[in-house]
């Protein structure tokens, strides 16, 4: 067993633990492990605010995400393979993509709550901000880099353009297309948190937990919720891994 | 020549640290208030008015927040001296051990609305049943004020959908129809209805009559370390607040500068709130009692929570003169 990997964070922990104890790290400002877990339990079990439990917090949060992914990747997938495989079309989308590409996801936090108001559709708009370029660029990344011998080779055995699409194209872009979708959900989740923070109608969504345990002094919650975002980040990315080794097999 | 000796070069350097301005700033008293909320209209007549530097202090405003449970995370970083923040937060930071912090003084009594749209079929408390209101956060005063409201006037609290809304953001979401209602401080249910976005539903004298809001509070640390400053402090609070009662049009000027609101609507937010210094020692105890009840804190003994967290003595010092 490589348990060598677990020496690092278990000593952290320990230490954390311990100094928490002698009081050198003053718990108001960073709670000891041993109480963020009672906070997790806290979570569980009371809610924050009390009667909002975290499961449901974590649920209303996975939907936003998936709605805001699902839009960026029906958009982002179709358009970054048109993208890749037409030149004359790189050179018409590229300036807006470029202009539009750094500006940071939250920034367009006031404009979505006018368009969309404030909840799901909102939240749902940034996180499709997110993750869409991301998915966009890979997937247009992943055409151009296809060696173009397999296109002239297919040519040459009179292979229909709708047998190159499936065949060569999409076939070669797909490991870039993952990296792109795996990106864009990371961003998209990292989004969602500072996207809950701007109001949710719901009363659910870990961003807004963290806030409301914020509002109510309660930095062992805080830091929890911290934890259950960073597990959730770990628990999709492993997933979509799992995803691409499958249908990705032949790498 | 001779190199200077060690001792030479220390007390050189004590001698130059006593002259630098290191001890000038070491004076500055840190303060900190929320944006906008016209209950703290002491504070800026103070500042305004130079009562602090009057009675020898010198404060530098270190913060200013969009709502009290912001305020109290800067007092847990260690980031503000002083103070004016709710009652709310103040006792739930100190109750949950997120901040050290002591009343010093009362602020203002009253001076918050549940405001509901202008042409809204709401007309009396019972309407909220099933609608959406805002709070600026949990265990605000407002937080409070809501809740009491709903079991007042037997309205079933799991049927009103409450979300939170930073107050300068509640009277757009209440034009553009996603909130039914907001309960906010003084100036912004005065702001709704002179933009003719709103009318007052509800003024938290008809929810809780005398209800103590916000408080002056300063860091334990602070208290312990400089308890002079902290009476001089109080000094100008109380001198502050008796002359927002001597001269209202003065202080509606003032209050119009720190706001950024038009005269009316300062005027009318200002009809809504009692400004005073006296502690309400009961009032705290409902606090305590109402925030554990809520789970927003442990249960425990409000008498001797309020005992420690309000200090009568420099108030009661003050006035006496």
């Amino acid at each position: 067993m490589r348990w060598d990997r677990y020496i690092l964070p278990l000593a952290l922990i320990l230490a954390w633990e311990g100094l928490s104890l002698i009081k050198v790290i003053p718990s108001n400002l960073l709670p000891s492990p041993a109480k963020i877990l009672l906070g997790l339990k806290d979570l569980m079990v009371i809610g924050m605010p009390p009667g909002n439990l975290l499961p449901y917090h974590a649920l209303y949060s996975l939907y936003r995400v998936a709605l805001g992914f699902a839009f960026a990747a029906l958009l982002g997938i179709p358009l970054g393979l048109l993208m890749g495989g037409s030149p004359r079309l790189r050179r018409i989308f590229n300036p807006v993509i470029e202009l539009l590409r750094p500006i940071p996801p939250l920034a367009w936090i006031p404009i979505a709550i006018l368009w969309f108001g404030i909840g799901m559709k909102s939240a749902a708009f940034i996180i499709f901000l997110g993750a869409f370029f991301p998915i966009l660029l890979n997937t247009v990344s992943g055409v151009v880099s296809i060696n173009p011998i397999y296109f002239e080779a297919a040519r040459t055995l009179n292979a229909k353009p709708r047998h190159i699409f499936f065949k060569v194209l999409l076939p070669g872009a797909v490991p870039s297309i993952f990296v792109g979708t795996r990106i864009g959900v990371g961003i998209g989740w990292m989004t969602l948190v500072a996207a809950e923070f701007t109001g949710v109608k719901s009363g659910y969504g870990l961003g807004y937990m963290i806030m409301t345990a914020r509002d109510i002094q309660r930095p062992d919650e805080i830091l929890a919720g911290m934890l259950v975002i960073g597990l959730i980040g770990v628990l999709i990315n492993s997933a979509l891994r799992v995803c691409e080794s499958r249908i990705v097999r032949w790498q | 020549m001779k190199t200077p000796s060690f001792m030479t070069i220390v007390t050189a350097l004590l001698l130059l640290g006593v002259a630098t301005p290191a001890d000038c700033k070491q004076k500055l008293i840190r303060i900190g208030y929320l944006q906008s909320d016209i209950h703290q209209l002491a504070c800026w007549v103070a500042l305004e008015k130079k009562l602090y530097r009057k009675n020898g202090v010198e404060v530098e405003v270190a913060g200013i927040f969009k709502a009290g449970p912001e305020e109290m995370s800067a007092f847990a970083a260690g980031a503000l001296d002083v103070g004016y923040v709710g009652e709310a937060p103040a006792t739930t930071a100190v109750a949950n051990k997120a901040a050290e912090v002591t009343v010093l003084a009362q602020v203002n009594t009253e001076g918050s609305a549940i405001v509901v749209g202008k042409d809204s079929p709401v007309k009396e408390a019972s309407g909220l049943a099933g609608k959406r209101v805002a709070i600026p956060g949990h265990s605000t005063v407002q937080d409070f004020l809501l809740k009491k409201a709903l079991i007042k006037f037997n309205v079933d609290q799991k049927s009103v959908n409450v979300m939170v809304l930073k107050p300068p953001e509640m009277i757009g979401a209440l034009k553009t129809g996603q909130i039914d209602a907001f309960i906010a401080w003084e100036p912004y249910p005065a702001k709704a209805q002179t933009m003719g976005v709103g009318r007052v539903l509800l003024t938290s004298h008809e929810i809780w009559e005398n209800h103590p809001c916000c408080v002056l509070v300063a860091s334990d640390r602070f208290l312990s370390e400089r308890p002079q400053d902290a009476r001089a402090l109080v000094q100008a609070h109380v001198e502050a607040t008796d002359f927002i009662n001597e001269f209202p049009d003065e202080a509606v000027r003032i209050g119009v500068k720190y706001t950024g609101m038009d005269e009316p609507t300062v005027r009318l937010a200002m009809k809504n709130v009692t400004y005073t210094y006296v502690l309400s020692i009961d009032g705290e105890k409902e606090y305590v009692d109402f925030l554990s009840r809520m789970k927003y804190i442990q249960r425990m003994d409000s008498e001797a929570f309020v005992r420690k967290f309000i200090n009568q003595g420099i108030l009661g010092d003050v006035t006496k003169k």
